[in-house]
């Protein structure tokens, strides 16, 4: 009788140890709490573990992995909704900054901070569009993916809220950059 | 006051410019335009400020111990699912629609459908997450359709007897996967063999319940007379199939192993083994007796020709 061999080829435990971080910190900074980002990166990776028989071997792993969380975040957020729609709490954490002096780290906290409420209070298909463009810096072909739609429309969420974060950081003084290119 | 119809039709190109997101075309044009006006310089500066800011964002990472306890649990969770989860397979064989159904561990069913999968012992299981499909399923029916065919001797197959139902069954299985491709024992046999000798119709139920035909054979096992028995509940034709590919000679008539046509061993200190016409050797019931479809299988199990009655020198003919 055959020794005890395993039958599943595609390493699915090679695929958790290089994307789980990554995954877990889209989906930390789409949830509300931690613990939602502890209990939906198990959900994209148990529902991916199912259906790593349809990934073919030139899939784009990360894309695909990307487009199951983007999936599980949008259901999670659906029932959340409703569940808290009568106390919004949006959590914001003031973090650590390299900056010059305690001014301009009080001036940078501030913005971030704004900034990260701005990005928590936009519409989810253009949080998400955003997201995943600029703090993963995805493809709007791969983003168009994940959130069924086109790559044009995957871009116009972006810039719209872009203009949206613009528009909520009028009248508070940005960190400089350095002039025109 | 109004924006000019020209600002206004550039403003997604500054945007993408300022972000870091516009083609070289669309950036020179932007470059241009926000030269010689200071709304738009303004706009412009704003986004690249707003893109800076949200850049330091990117950078921001959740405690690595909360990522590494995520990980872990992940990978807890998945241990579960994948020792619970059994993909399977409904193929087309010669034998008629056989389910294969493996889990990580090994095949866990292959089981010859009469009807609808969903009556298949599969769904009947308790702590088992069913899933449909596969890629290694399709690697053991064309491995299944080469034995079948007789182009294969063996399915070297990792095995999950979790289908079995107790850990007696579990070694009744394991002692008749050790019985060779073209050779016959017999229930009472393997009853021997277990150390359980009155065991005989439980051991006839263990195989009954075999929850991988053809892979553990227990169409090699038979009667104490050389009479097939049972098989797939009343399928003695699949049985009879199954050992005239290996070369095992039956009557169908009678339903029973050509004993005649076969070599015969009854265990001996020098392990030799005989042509049926050997010392009466033909009449001993299938105890220890076992067959063997050719001397090439007996002496693949490490027998040796008798001396008296020189299966070597004078081969059964066929």
């Amino acid at each position: 009788m055959g020794e005890i061999v395993q039958l599943d080829e595609t390493g699915f435990e090679t695929i958790v140890a290089t994307h789980h971080g990554e995954i877990f910190r889209y989906l930390r900074r789409l949830a509300w709490r931690a613990a939602e980002a502890d209990d939906l990166s198990q959900e994209t990776f148990l529902r991916a573990y199912r259906a790593r028989q349809r990934l073919t071997a030139d899939a784009n792993v990360r894309a695909w992995l990307f487009a199951i969380a983007t999936n599980v975040f949008r259901n999670h957020a659906r029932s959340e909704r409703r569940r808290r729609a009568a106390h919004d709490t949006v959590r914001a954490t003031r973090r650590e900054l390299e900056t010059d002096g305690p001014e301009a780290e009080a001036v940078a906290g501030e913005v971030r901070t704004l900034t990260e409420q701005a990005i928590r209070a936009l519409p989810l298909k253009q949080r998400l569009a955003f997201t995943l463009r600029k703090m993963h810096e995805l493809d709007y072909e791969v983003i168009g993916q994940s959130l069924e739609c086109s790559p044009e429309s995957a871009r116009a969420h972006v810039f719209q809220a872009l203009r949206k974060i613009r528009t909520t950081l009028n009248g508070h003084a940005l960190p400089a950059t350095e002039p025109t290119r | 006051m109004k924006k000019p119809q020209s600002c206004i039709q550039i403003e997604p190109d500054l945007i993408a410019t300022a972000t870091g997101e516009a083609s070289a075309a669309a950036a020179g044009q932007v470059q241009a335009h926000v030269a010689t006006c200071r709304a738009c310089r303004d706009d412009f500066a704003r986004y690249r400020a707003v893109d800076a800011v949200v850049g330091t964002l990117r950078g921001d990472m959740p405690p690595a111990a909360d990522a590494d306890a995520a990980r872990a649990r992940l990978l807890g969770r998945l241990a579960d699912l994948k020792s619970r989860l059994v993909s399977y397979k409904v193929f087309p064989s010669p034998l008629g629609p056989i389910l294969i159904a493996a889990s990580e561990h090994g095949v866990a069913l292959v089981e010859y459908l009469r009807g609808d999968v969903a009556d298949s012992r599969l769904f009947r299981m308790a702590g088992v997450d069913t899933q449909e499909g596969g890629a290694a399923l399709e690697r053991l029916h064309r491995e299944l359709l080469d034995y079948l065919a007789g182009r294969r001797t063996r399915l070297e197959w990792p095995l999950d007897l979790r289908f079995a139902r107790s850990d007696f069954e579990r070694a009744v299985l394991q002692a008749t996967a050790a019985v060779p491709y073209g050779a016959v024992s017999s229930y009472t046999g393997i009853a021997g063999e277990l150390g359980k000798p009155s065991a005989v119709r439980a051991v006839a139920q263990a195989l009954r319940h075999n929850p991988v035909p053809i892979v553990v054979p227990c169409h090699r096992i038979v009667g104490i007379a050389g009479d097939l028995v049972g098989y797939a509940g009343d399928r003695l034709g699949l049985k009879e199939r199954l050992l005239a590919v290996e070369g095992v000679p039956t009557a169908h008539a009678r339903s029973r192993i050509v004993r005649e046509a076969m070599y015969h061993y009854d265990p001996n200190p020098d392990r030799q083994y005989c042509v049926p016409s050997c010392g009466g050797i033909l009449h001993r019931p299938l105890g220890q007796v076992k067959l063997f479809a050719s001397r090439e299988i007996a002496q693949s199990v490490g027998l040796s020709p008798c001396v008296d009655c020189r299966p070597d020198l004078h081969p059964l003919a066929h």
